[in-house]
């Protein structure tokens, strides 16, 4: 599927993590290379403790690594300051939780606009925006309800949903479906697919094994490395 | 984003009713207590004033001796406070060094409404069997009626006609009258000074009953000047008051006082002049340390307020950190989180001070009520108020928003 001039949307040089404290020193992250085109629907896998999760923070900015590089849409954010991570995680990237994480306190609208919010756009923009996502997951309707008045799965395409709202370069999803009975699982996959096909990139991470078909490439991470890397 | 700050906080708030409710409950009760304490001071202080003023406005007094004011220049207030404060009795020591020549001196000045001299005359005060202790004899020109400001309720002031002839006539206060002769009518009666006889013509009007300064228009006999110099064979000025024509002259007059009486003194500093504002000062800055110390321990109820937001915040964050890694992941800053809880707690102590304000002003009527004090609440102070309760949110909700924004995402999301 990866032409030659398709855009490289994330890019690991030699990247190391290595934990330092009380505990002893630990190195969840050994060099690990690794590229993901623009359009790939890539699947993360591996045992608990193989260094998935680390991995994932990583891709996600929420984490910085001990050596190497990591580009994201060939920016070096080795050298971004704290602030422009934020913003470039703000931009990039949309999350989607195992265990959805939207605020109880807030309804679909308000949780779905919030990258917005920081992102300073005006109220009406973010309006259209957020009924535009809210539609694309099929939650036009629900647009006031809190997520407490929602079904997991809706829940699960509302956290979907606002993942996409920045329109970001890729799209991490940790388990997405790891809370949610199999067919509603089904669904929510079947929903990253149509995204995927629509030109989203699409990063799951998980260990079950079933999901990776929908990936076009499936990498088994294990003891920090990466040791299969599967194109479909 | 302040505007989605501010409306985050109220949903938080909301969220937390009786916990936010408890937390602006501290904050308003510390702006209460300050607010009301210092409204009382200002409303004592006005009462002080308006009495001040009621002796006479745009009055300046000459007194012998050096009191307060120096002639030249301005001194600083604490100077003016310890100097000022023995004005009653210090020119009262000792023979006047004021004359007629600069009585006659200061008529020459323009801006200059009225002027009066009048002079304290050491005499019992007896009619019949019946004496008035608390009585002191003044003799002053006719004018010294209406600048100082003093009413009649019976009879009339002494004339210029009086004055000219020397008339054994009193005017008296109303407590002296009391003691004199009780109920009765005392027009017409007769009172003994120096062992001479005055005929009563005239009686002043009670006052309130507020603070006096200065000397008591009801324990007083008041004779006409020239009688009084010819009672006791000496022209002793105690004091001339000066009425100007208008506020805004006071200090020009009050300078050419000066300099006329010192060519008349041959340069000597042996008299003082002095604005009503010399006689406030005094009075205005004993009160002000004691609203600063009254204030000072409000202020700590608002402290313990703000103990009370910091407290809660910090509760708040914690409770929260699942929302902040969340917040972090959709790519909140430092600063957005930051601001977001800062806001929190910047909100809940405003809304504190709001009501603060709010609670002060309806104990300002039930103080009226009670205490016959009137608080006065100045725009400042209202502002200062809604001020210091905004300081309170920053400074009590800086730490606990700087330990939200510190999380690290990782941790907050995992945290249930």
């Amino acid at each position: 599927m990866k032409k030659n001039n398709q855009k490289i949307v994330i890019k690991l040089d030699k990247l190391s993590k290595r934990y330092d404290d009380e505990a002893g020193v630990y190195d969840a992250l050994r060099a690990i290379n690794l590229e993901v085109a623009e359009g790939e629907f890539i699947n993360i896998m591996g045992p608990s403790g193989s260094g998935k999760s680390t991995l994932m923070n990583i891709i996600g900015l929420l984490d910085r690594p001990t050596k190497g590089n990591y580009y994201l849409d060939g920016v070096n954010t080795a050298k971004l300051s704290s602030k422009d991570i934020a913003k470039l995680r703000r931009d990039k990237i949309g999350f989607v939780f195992q265990n959805f994480n939207l605020l109880p306190r807030l309804n679909l609208a308000q949780n779905v606009e919030m990258p917005l919010i920081y992102k300073k756009v005006s109220l009406r923009q973010r309006r259209e925006k957020v009924k535009e996502v809210l539609s694309k997951v099929g939650l036009e309707d629900k647009i006031k309800n809190r997520p407490n008045r929602l079904s997991g799965g809706q829940v699960q395409r509302a956290a979907i949903a606002r993942a996409l709202i920045n329109d970001p370069s890729i799209i991490l999803a940790d388990e997405p479906t790891g809370n949610l009975d199999t067919k509603t699982g089904v669904e929510i996959m079947n929903l990253l697919k149509e995204l995927n096909l629509q030109g989203v990139t699409v990063v799951l991470v998980t260990h079950n094994p079933e999901l990776s078909e929908y990936a076009s490439k499936t990498i088994i991470v294990r003891d920090g490395k990466i040791i299969e890397d599967t194109k479909k | 984003m302040i505007w989605q700050n501010i409306k985050n906080a109220f949903i938080s708030i909301k969220s937390a009713k009786l916990r936010s409710f408890l937390t602006v409950i501290g904050v308003v009760i510390g702006v209460f207590a300050v607010l009301v304490m210092i409204g009382v001071g200002d409303g004592v202080k006005k009462d002080i004033s308006g009495e001040i003023s009621s002796l006479g406005t745009n009055v300046l007094t000459v007194a012998s001796g050096r009191i307060g004011q120096s002639s030249s220049q301005r001194q600083t207030s604490q100077q003016q406070q310890r100097q000022t404060s023995g004005f009653p009795f210090s020119g009262g020591f000792g023979t006047s060094t004021l004359t007629e020549k600069d009585v006659a001196s200061i008529k020459n000045i323009s801006d200059i409404d009225k002027i009066t001299t009048f002079g304290i005359i050491s005499s019992s005060v007896v009619s019949g069997n019946y004496s008035s202790e608390g009585a002191f004899v003044v003799s002053a020109e006719p004018n010294y009626f209406s600048i100082r400001n003093i009413k009649l309720s019976e009879g009339r002031e002494i004339t210029d006609r009086d004055n000219e002839d020397k008339k054994l006539v009193a005017v008296i206060g109303s407590n002296t009258k009391a003691d004199l002769f009780g109920d009765e009518n005392a027009i017409g009666k007769k009172l003994t000074l120096r062992g001479k006889e005055f005929e009563v013509v005239g009686i002043t009007k009670k006052s309130d009953g507020g603070l006096s300064f200065g000397s008591s228009s009801d324990d007083v006999v008041i004779i006409p000047y020239n009688t009084g110099v010819e009672l006791t064979g000496k022209n002793e000025i105690f004091r001339i008051l000066v009425q100007v024509n208008d506020a805004k002259n006071i200090d020009s007059v009050k300078s050419e006082i000066t300099k006329a009486i010192q060519q008349n003194h041959a340069g000597e500093d042996d008299f003082s002049v002095l604005t009503q504002e010399d006689l406030l000062g005094t009075f205005n800055s004993i009160l002000d340390i004691l609203t600063t110390f009254v204030v000072a321990i409000a202020a700590i109820s608002l402290l313990v307020g703000g103990i009370g937001i910091m407290n809660i915040m910090l509760v708040t964050v914690s409770e929260r950190t699942k929302e902040i890694g969340i917040r972090k992941a959709m790519g909140a800053t430092f600063g957005n989180i930051l601001g977001q809880f800062m806001t929190e707690s910047i909100v809940i102590s405003l809304i504190g001070g709001i009501i603060g304000v709010l609670v002060s002003y309806l104990a300002g009527f039930v103080i009226k009520r009670l205490a016959n004090i009137t608080p006065v609440f100045s725009p400042r102070a209202l502002l200062a108020a809604l001020g210091v309760s905004l300081l309170v949110g920053i400074v009590f909700g800086t730490a606990p928003a700087i330990k939200a924004a510190r999380k690290n995402p990782i941790q907050a999301l995992k945290s249930l």
